[in-house]
């Protein structure tokens, strides 16, 4: 298997620097089999348990003999303690997406490429805000994550350049350069939130209309996403007191169950009749019991949102075996998983209570 | 001054009363100066404590909170929105006199921002980093209240030494021995003059 996934990956048309895709047919029966095979080796959700009653050195050691020992052996020369345990699992999560890129064709290779350039779109944005606090090449490598289309060496490349507009210029060839020309040195926020509504309408481009229903649980999926993205920047707004109608460039259009005309009325509403109104939403028995007039955080409003979307994914997955479905669900599980463990972790590390860390993980 | 350095004469006499006057009208102002630093002190002291306890509590909450963003978004996501922020509070400096002492007056400003003013963009930013960025905007104000209280306090406290120095010198050194100086120029002026009165009965007689 090893041996196929190398003479795969050398292939030629295989994932090439820029992000070029792979043409010809899709190969659901292979991919799904190898993902399967993958999801195998996810930790069972008794794990979590297990780890929040063990110390430091121990969860350490834990991960340490884990899958992600390779991971770790490779980071340990440069980090080391909490921060070795986080770049490690960055580090398996990119090389395990990197995979499911590399070992998908045609259409499915598309799907997953698509979703994962929000890998590609956060190193980018890194890179411009290192350059635009002069941070040094060493720096910014240390904020990357490539676990989407394009290669480490090509955000090395990036990083190394000594002003943002060599980096744009870099660029010239990539989808992302109608926005980023765009970029004049002080509206960095302008141009991450352009590109981050672009990846939204690029995903939707891809998914088109969907017709088999995988496809569509693959769109709902993305519109449930951006429900709460939107739901999300509404809070934060509100609790900042932005409720002018020129925020409305910040809502992304699409999702399933807030337009962005519910979306416009709802940021003018005070905030006590805002809540109420999320009465009528679906996501609302999730944060009911923790969403107040008075609340002062959104922590747990947002991790609450965050294990609704994860909720309403994995459920169906297993009804559509040879399908984007699975593949989409061992991804969210993935993440997921690494995301359990660096809450654990780090929440321990920063002496955060038990039951606040709890509440953070989705398990 | 010592005793033996004394010219016993009538004008020595009236410059050391001069002095001495000059000196416990010294004494008492600085007295005053002590007393009027020590209450200013006090009532600064009060406000320092609430500001200190303030400051603890804003670090704990910005600790708190950069611990919640760094286990729920991660560390490469919280240096990642650092980056984009490259401006730094402005503090401008006055000056203020109390009872003499030029203590520092701290106005700062552009420390507390809203989301879209802070350099990041908010879709692909969380909560977490919100409430970071405002813990440690408040732990940055606090800073700033806390330097000026406490430079304030701190050169109280050394003109407050200071005075204090000034007047025991005064008390217990100047005074006493401009007083034991007069008293002895008295004594030798009587000295003086009972010699006198005893010359002139000799040669009467």
């Amino acid at each position: 298997m090893e041996l196929l996934q190398k003479l795969r990956r050398y292939y030629p048309g295989s994932r090439k620097k820029g992000g070029s895709r792979k043409k010809g047919s899709s190969n659901y029966a292979y991919t799904t089999t190898r993902v399967r095979a993958m999801k195998v080796h996810l930790f069972p959700k008794e794990t979590y348990p297990r780890l929040m009653n063990m110390d430091l050195n121990e969860m350490t050691r834990f991960i340490q003999e884990s899958k992600y020992k390779d991971a770790i052996d490779e980071m340990a020369r440069n980090y080391k303690g909490v921060d070795l345990i986080e770049n490690a699992l960055n580090r398996n999560l990119a090389v395990t997406f990197t995979k499911l890129i590399d070992i998908s064709e045609g259409e499915l290779n598309l799907l997953i490429s698509e979703q994962l350039k929000e890998y590609d779109i956060w190193n980018i944005k890194t890179i411009l805000r290192g350059k635009y606090c002069n941070a040094s090449t060493e720096e910014i490598m240390e904020a990357i994550v490539a676990a989407g289309s394009m290669h480490y060496t090509e955000f090395a490349e990036l990083a190394s350049k000594d002003t943002y507009q060599e980096v744009i210029s870099e660029l010239v060839e990539s989808e992302y350069y109608p926005i980023l020309e765009q970029y004049t040195g002080d509206n960095l926020d302008d141009i991450e939130n352009q590109l981050d509504k672009k990846y939204y309408a690029d995903l939707f481009d891809v998914i088109g209309l969907a017709k088999s229903k995988d496809r569509k649980l693959f769109a709902n999926f993305t519109r449930t996403g951006i429900d709460v993205k939107n739901l999300m920047t509404l809070f934060r707004l509100k609790k900042s007191g932005m409720t002018d109608p020129e925020y409305m460039d910040l809502m992304i259009d699409g999702g399933s169950q807030m337009t962005l005309v519910d979306i416009e009325r709802m940021l003018d509403l005070p905030f006590e009749e805002f809540i109420a109104e999320l009465e009528n939403y679906p996501c609302w028995d999730e944060i009911s019991d923790v969403v107040s007039s008075d609340m002062e955080s959104l922590s747990i409003v947002e991790s609450r949102l965050k294990k609704y979307r994860l909720k309403s994914a994995i459920s169906s997955s297993r009804f559509y075996p040879l399908s984007i479905v699975p593949i989409m669900d061992y991804m969210l599980s993935k993440k997921n998983e690494v995301n359990n463990l660096r809450i654990i972790i780090r929440g321990k590390a920063a002496n955060l209570g038990d039951d606040f860390i709890r509440e953070q993980l989705v398990i | 001054m010592g005793v033996k350095d004394v010219t016993p004469t009538r004008s020595e006499l009236i410059e050391l009363k001069k002095k001495i006057k000059l000196s416990q009208g010294g004494h008492k102002l600085l007295k005053m100066k002590r007393d009027g630093l020590i209450l200013e002190f006090f009532e600064i002291l009060s406000k320092a404590r609430d500001v200190r306890s303030e400051l603890d509590v804003a670090y704990e909450e910005a600790s708190k909170k950069i611990g919640i963003a760094n286990a729920v978004d991660g560390v490469i996501s919280v240096k990642s929105t650092a980056f984009s922020l490259k401006g730094t509070p402005e503090v401008e400096l006055e000056s203020r006199n109390i009872m003499g002492v030029v203590v520092p007056k701290i106005e700062s400003s552009s420390v507390k921002k809203s989301i879209d003013e802070r350099g990041y963009g908010v879709l692909g930013t969380s909560s977490y980093i919100d409430e970071s960025a405002d813990a440690y905007e408040i732990l940055v104000e606090n800073i700033i209240l806390a330097a000026e209280i406490e430079t304030t306090m701190k050169k109280l406290l050394d003109d407050i030494e200071k005075t204090k120095r000034r007047v025991n010198a005064l008390e217990f050194k100047v005074i006493p021995e401009l007083e034991e100086a007069m008293a002895f120029i008295r004594l030798r002026l009587e000295e003086m003059e009972r010699e006198n009165t005893f010359r002139l009965k000799r040669i009467k007689g």
